[in-house]
């Protein structure tokens, strides 16, 4: 039996469904961010601290899951030709999620355990509601793109660290994991970056960064490297982890870093071969987070080789913070624009002037957004390296005021979805971008 | 109604109501198809567009051409394809929609290569420009998914299909000058 679609490809993609979580995704970063230079004392000790945990999970939840999922509903139509099976039950899961992820950081944030695992299950309720969702959006997918394998392959990740997360939750505080529990704290965020965020990110860069860069469309030879590097690198190097296997860690660990590498080839194959001669704010963030890959994975490296607590939070600075949000906010000044032109100038079209996407964008505030999240996250994560809390102040101080200044860009994009003054002017279109 | 792929026979095979009371169709158009000669042309109708069943078909020899009618009532011609031929792929300029009566001609967009929303914003302004029984033929990289409430909200018809990997062509035509 055939599985045919519920309804037709005219199916206006929703504007409001991704908005909705991009706009909590940004938010919980500002907060990230804010928390930063208050957290100095932690950020020169061990990781397993309950702020520390906190705020990874603000960043890991908050943002950048919270954002995957808000450009998944945006993106999911346009890069496989299907509408999402149900935005109603998206728009559920955002609040149990939201309100999971507020219970998990309270809980983590004042080192009271009690509880945790109901918001865990919360956030394990909302997660499966998005895995059961794209699983029959992808049930319907006439072609099985590179994209949609990774998007499979990330929902497979999700489920795993959303579990993964909730048996810590459930076992805090007993011995049951061979390894001790900060194996397995190493190894649920591995789970988590390598196995949930990296296939999104693969995914996605693939189908986007051609259409945003005017490239050429990968040429398909490395997409079962990095399908097969991700799909068997992860369970090996997490398994390695859990277990204390330095026989499953090293491969896992090499298998993840040759396609994580044929990735970053295939951005610089786009952006070497783009058509577009100036590069916008947003792809110079997202191009920037894949330059990230390099430290990350240097310091990767020394984690291997027996790094110090303060290597492993300089890591997850630079994967999390630098690899991951780059590129979450480079989208995000892509995809925003573009929500707020097609709900209020799309109708307009064709009929009247409308602005382009550049002119509802404000590229002082994102410039300064670069330059104190790129610098400020390197800084950051040489002064957690080396312990000098004023330096790890100073560099979480210039982060933080580039988080603000982001979500100033974003605001100011917003604006257009007011009626009245926050849609003026309406200059004359610009010149279309070069063929 | 004219054909727009031009067979001399045509089947019609209706699964609106099997589709709508929750049965599965599947077999019925296989069975459809599977009794097409070589100069006949099966007209399945649908109320969306039945992209899975493109690639099944496609696997057994049958090639495609959708066209919107209405909301919620697609007609999907498949006809056997021709043998493989050292000819090159079908050229963008074949037609694709339906005749018009008095047509005032095709006009052509090449959208390829430009970043959204470019060509949803050429799309359109070349539509109100676009006579009463005139018809406009939008090259793209995509499925302009975005583009399609747009055209519906307007009242315009619109055909899609992909004559080379890499080139989708949509037509698109008021709805009042249909035949």
């Amino acid at each position: 039996m055939i599985p045919l679609p519920t309804r037709g490809v005219a199916s206006p993609p929703s504007v409001t469904l991704p908005l909705a979580y991009l706009g909590s995704a940004a938010t919980a970063f500002v907060l990230a961010a804010l928390s930063l230079p208050a957290l100095g004392a932690e950020l020169t000790g061990h990781y397993y601290q309950p702020r520390l945990l906190a705020l990874v999970h603000v960043v890991a939840l908050g943002w950048i899951t919270l954002a995957i999922l808000g450009a998944s509903y945006q993106l999911i139509p346009v890069a496989i030709e299907r509408p999402l099976w149900s935005e109603r039950l998206a728009r559920w899961q955002l609040g149990a999620l939201v309100a999971g992820i507020v219970g998990m950081i309270s809980h983590f944030w004042t080192g009271r355990w009690a509880g945790l695992a109901w918001a865990a299950a919360l956030v394990g309720a909302g997660a499966l509601a998005h895995v059961v969702n794209v699983a029959l959006t992808l049930r319907a997918v006439a072609r099985w793109t590179f994209t949609a394998r990774c998007l499979a392959l990330g929902l497979a990740g999700l489920a795993l660290t959303v579990g993964f997360g909730i048996t810590l939750a459930v076992t805090h505080g007993r011995d049951v994991f061979p390894g001790g529990v900060l194996a397995a704290v190493q190894a649920h965020f591995h789970v988590a970056l390598l196995g949930w965020i990296a296939p999104m990110i693969l995914g996605v860069a693939a189908r986007v960064y051609p259409m945003f860069l005017l490239a050429p469309e990968p040429d398909g030879r490395g997409a079962r490297i990095q399908l097969w590097g991700l799909g068997l690198g992860v369970p090996a190097l997490a398994a390695g982890l859990l277990l204390g296997r330095v026989t499953l860690l090293v491969p896992g660990a090499a298998a993840v870093a040759v396609a994580l590498a044929v990735h970053a080839t295939w951005v610089i194959h786009f952006a070497r071969r783009r058509k577009r001669p100036a590069v916008d704010s947003g792809l110079r963030f997202a191009l920037t987070g894949t330059a990230y890959l390099v430290p990350g994975a240097a310091l990767g490296f020394l984690l291997a080789l027996g790094g110090r607590p303060r290597v492993a939070m300089a890591y997850a600075i630079v994967a999390l913070g630098g690899w991951v949000s780059f590129t979450i906010v480079g989208m995000m000044l892509k995809i925003v624009p573009f929500l707020v032109w097609y709900r209020v100038y799309a109708p307009r079209a064709g009929r009247e002037p409308v602005p382009m996407l550049a002119q509802l964008s404000w590229p002082s505030a994102e410039r300064l957004a670069y330059g104190l999240l790129t610098g400020g996250t390197l800084a950051l994560a040489l002064a957690v390296t080396a312990g000098v809390r004023p330096a790890i102040t100073a560099s979480a101080t210039a982060f933080a005021a580039g988080a603000v200044a982001f979500a100033a860009a974003l605001g100011r994009t917003l604006l257009h979805l007011l009626p009245g003054p926050g849609r003026r002017p309406v200059p004359a279109p610009l010149p279309a971008e070069p063929r | 109604m004219s054909s727009p792929v031009g067979f001399a026979t045509e089947r019609h095979l209706d699964v609106r109501e099997d589709i709508e009371r929750g049965a599965e169709p599947f077999q019925r158009i296989v069975a459809a198809v599977g009794e097409l000669g070589p100069d006949e042309a099966l007209v399945l109708h649908v109320p969306f567009e039945p992209l899975p069943l493109y690639k099944v078909l496609g696997a057994r020899g049958f090639a495609h051409r959708a066209e919107r009618r209405a909301p919620g009532d697609w007609w999907i011609w498949f006809y056997r394809q021709a043998p493989a031929s050292t000819s090159a792929p079908a050229a963008p300029s074949a037609a694709i929609a339906p005749p018009i009566p008095g047509d005032q001609g095709v006009i052509r967009l090449d959208v390829r290569g430009m970043e959204p929303p470019w060509p949803m914003v050429r799309a359109l302004e070349a539509l109100e420009r676009l006579g009463p029984r005139g018809r406009l033929e939008v090259l793209h990289d995509r499925r302009p998914l975005f583009l399609y409430p747009q055209l519906d909200e307007r009242g315009f018809c619109h055909a899609t299909d992909e004559p080379e990997p890499g080139l989708v062509r949509i037509a698109i035509w008021r709805e009042a000058s249909q035949a």
